[in-house]
């Protein structure tokens, strides 16, 4: 079994609890936001936040200055929320649609294009604007793709960050973003609002 | 075949991912191609509606005053709290200290209230860092059985027979223990791991009770702020420690208690027996 890093740490001096201080806790309201859409409650998502702090703060000793600490916390966060009990029936529930799409990646239709609208009616638009439908398509994404697309447009973390935070290939990072905006467009195109487009 | 921008390429337009050469390329193709920068301009309405919905969850000022350094260290580590409570005692001792003319009365009895307030506090601390000792043993304990079940890699050593399991471990840990031969009914050896507890390399030993698995770790026996033999309940996992002179067991199972309690006592008398 791998040994977590932060499991391994010496105790943090006070020079390192201050820079973990003004490092992490800007951090806080972010993680807690991703903890609560994962989690999809205020009570888990405490508990998740306040564990990956504690995890972090242990084994701030091994963080080395310099890297990126953004996604190491939010790597602390994705793997703390993987071994709780919602995680593990979340990603349990995914796996073999991810592990079904992930193979026809490889192959020739890593995605369907038809995914993409190329005439745009504006009152589409408009749909966008509506906060609510956006939540609710959000919410129904599957965790897999909606830690992606947190991560890449809330978090405004780049391919390579989020493959390290997810531990996957940017080939999949990729896959699964474009997985999740269609998934979320195919939600959208049930609004009432959403006017069909006519290809041509 | 088509002439359009790739599904992946509007994607990484929208993301800022595309190279140098690909924006040129792409803006190029944009120019002329009216479907494409409807789509374009969609993906990046989307991004950035995503993202202020996203924006959705605000952090309740409770929790990020638990998360400062002194509140995490102070939940992490008990020694830490001690000196807070007793500097917190001490004004109240002051502020309750009788006029001068009933300390002659009153003065043993301050003495003896105090007493009995220390005392209090003390045994309140001892409380409080056995419970935190024991739910922070619970919580590694339950992290590493929960993160072997979820694993897709075998166990490091896969096997039933106790003497295929026990000589693995020989070279990797700085003790030895016995496995029993028979085990109770429905129990089965499934094989073991070496992992890390409290920074210290220890046996896991996997066994499964009817569909249920069960996870003993067995490690030397420290003195610590935990009791020697004691039973908790955690996310619906059972966990049961248990001492010999030299070892100790701790068991986590989602299986019923008195079975799990069953393979543990069979665990502590093998030790003494061989």
């Amino acid at each position: 079994m791998k040994l977590l890093s932060w499991r391994r740490a010496v105790p943090q001096s006070v020079p390192q609890a201050v820079a973990f201080e003004d490092l992490a806790l800007p951090l806080a309201s972010s993680l807690y936001n991703i903890a609560h859409w994962l989690t999809r409650s205020s009570t888990e998502a405490e508990d998740l936040v306040q564990e990956t702090y504690l995890k972090a703060l242990r084994g701030f000793a091994a963080f080395e200055p310099g890297t990126n600490f953004k996604a190491w916390i939010f790597r602390i966060l994705r793997n703390t929320y993987l071994t709780s009990r919602s995680g593990l029936a979340a990603m349990r529930t995914v796996a073999l649609e991810d592990e079904l799409n992930e193979s026809s990646e490889r192959g020739h239709h890593a995605y369907p294009e038809s995914a993409i609208d190329r005439h745009t009616p504006e009152t589409n638009l408009i749909v966008l604007l509506n906060r609510a439908a956006l939540e609710s398509a959000m919410q129904q994404l599957p965790t897999s793709l909606l830690e992606v697309i947190l991560l890449c447009d809330v978090e405004e973390m780049k391919y390579k960050e989020i493959a390290t935070v997810l531990d996957i290939p940017i080939g999949t990072v990729m896959s699964r973003i474009a997985r999740a905006r269609a998934a979320m467009r195919q939600t959208l195109q049930q609004h009432p609002n959403y006017v069909p487009e006519s290809r041509a | 075949m088509t002439d359009h921008l790739s599904t992946a390429t509007l994607n990484a337009l929208a993301d800022g991912e595309l190279s140098a050469d690909q924006l040129t390329s792409t803006q190029e193709h944009l120019a002329g191609c009216q479907a494409c920068t409807s789509s374009a301009l969609f993906q990046s309405l989307l991004k950035s509606a995503t993202a202020r919905a996203g924006q959705r969850y605000a952090a309740p000022q409770e929790l990020l005053v638990r998360l400062s350094p002194q509140k995490l260290s102070k939940f992490n580590t008990r020694p830490s709290i001690s000196p807070g409570l007793t500097t917190a005692t001490q004004p109240q001792a002051g502020a309750n200290t009788p006029p001068v003319r009933y300390q002659a009365v009153f003065g043993w009895a301050v003495a003896a209230a105090l007493l009995i307030a220390s005392l209090s506090i003390i045994l309140v601390q001892r409380n409080q860092q056995q419970v935190a000792a024991i739910s922070q043993a619970v919580s590694e304990i339950s992290d590493q059985h929960i993160a072997m079940l979820a694993s897709s890699q075998p166990l490091a050593v896969l096997s039933s027979d106790r003497h295929t399991v026990k000589p693995w471990f020989q070279g990797k840990l700085p003790f030895s223990f016995n496995l029993p031969d028979n085990l109770p009914v429905d129990t089965r050896l499934e094989g073991a791991n070496l992992t890390y507890l409290r920074n210290q390399p220890v046996a896991q030993l996997v066994y499964s009770i009817g569909n249920h698995s069960v996870s003993v770790f067995v490690k030397p026996k420290i003195s610590s702020n935990l009791p020697t033999n004691f039973s908790a309940e955690s996310s619906g996992f059972h966990f049961i420690s248990a001492t010999t002179a030299t070892l100790q067991f701790e068991a986590i199972s989602d299986v019923d208690p008195k079975r799990l309690s069953q393979l543990v006592d069979i665990l502590e008398r093998t030790q003494i027996q061989q």
